[in-house]
């Protein structure tokens, strides 16, 4: 699944381990959210929204909802 | 909620881990060192010592297991991963090895070699998925 958490975090200058220790989650979890190799489940998507004070859909694309929509 | 998830479960793991590793050691060298003492060596020395040296693997085992429970969603997939890939490839050694014993083309084989081997596939399937980093 896209998103911007790297892009938000850039803004804020946070390393991915200072967004990690944030989240209470290890940096490779960051590395691998912010590449899309990993979704993360919805606690811890609603503690990234909380924590850029944005709504899960303005981080997350989901690509194929949006497909499926366009079809 | 999620808030030091991750390095709470790390340091858990630690404080556990290494001194069951140091247990091992010196029950490992010290029954070593006492059975070579000792001629003839009784067998409930030896059952002893064989059952102590298991103790501390069987509780890294179970820690290995507590921290994947405890750690961050990520590193749980990851180590619940390494823990079945580990497991499969063992189960298979375990068959092949199995059945050339059966159909006598092999004779003994040390099973106790099969204890490293898990940790060996655990610890590589975890560095694969992981993209080579230790979670």
């Amino acid at each position: 699944m896209k998103n911007i958490i790297r892009a938000l975090r850039s803004d804020r200058g946070w390393s991915q381990a200072k967004l990690a220790d944030q989240l209470g989650v290890s940096r490779q979890s960051v590395n691998a959210i912010e590449t899309g190799k990993y979704d993360p489940s919805l606690p811890l998507a609603f503690a990234i929204a909380r924590l850029f004070e944005k709504s899960i859909e303005e981080i997350f694309d989901d690509e194929t909802e949006a497909q499926a929509a366009a079809e | 909620m999620t808030q030091q998830t991750f390095k709470s479960a790390k340091r858990r793991y630690h404080r556990v881990f290494w001194p069951l590793m140091a247990v091992y050691t010196v029950i490992v060298l010290a029954g070593s060192y006492t059975l070579n003492q000792l001629d003839p060596e009784p067998q409930w020395l030896q059952a002893l010592l064989a059952i102590g040296c298991a103790v501390p693997v069987i509780g890294t085992l179970l820690v290995m297991l507590r921290y994947a429970m405890e750690t961050d969603e990520y590193s749980r997939l990851i180590q619940l991963k390494g823990f079945a890939w580990g497991g499969v490839v063992t189960v298979s050694v375990i068959f092949v090895i199995g059945f050339l014993q059966l159909f006598h083309v092999i004779d003994n084989f040390e099973i106790f070699w099969l204890g490293p081997f898990f940790f060996i596939a655990y610890g590589v399937s975890t560095l694969i998925l992981n993209g080579g980093k230790q979670c």
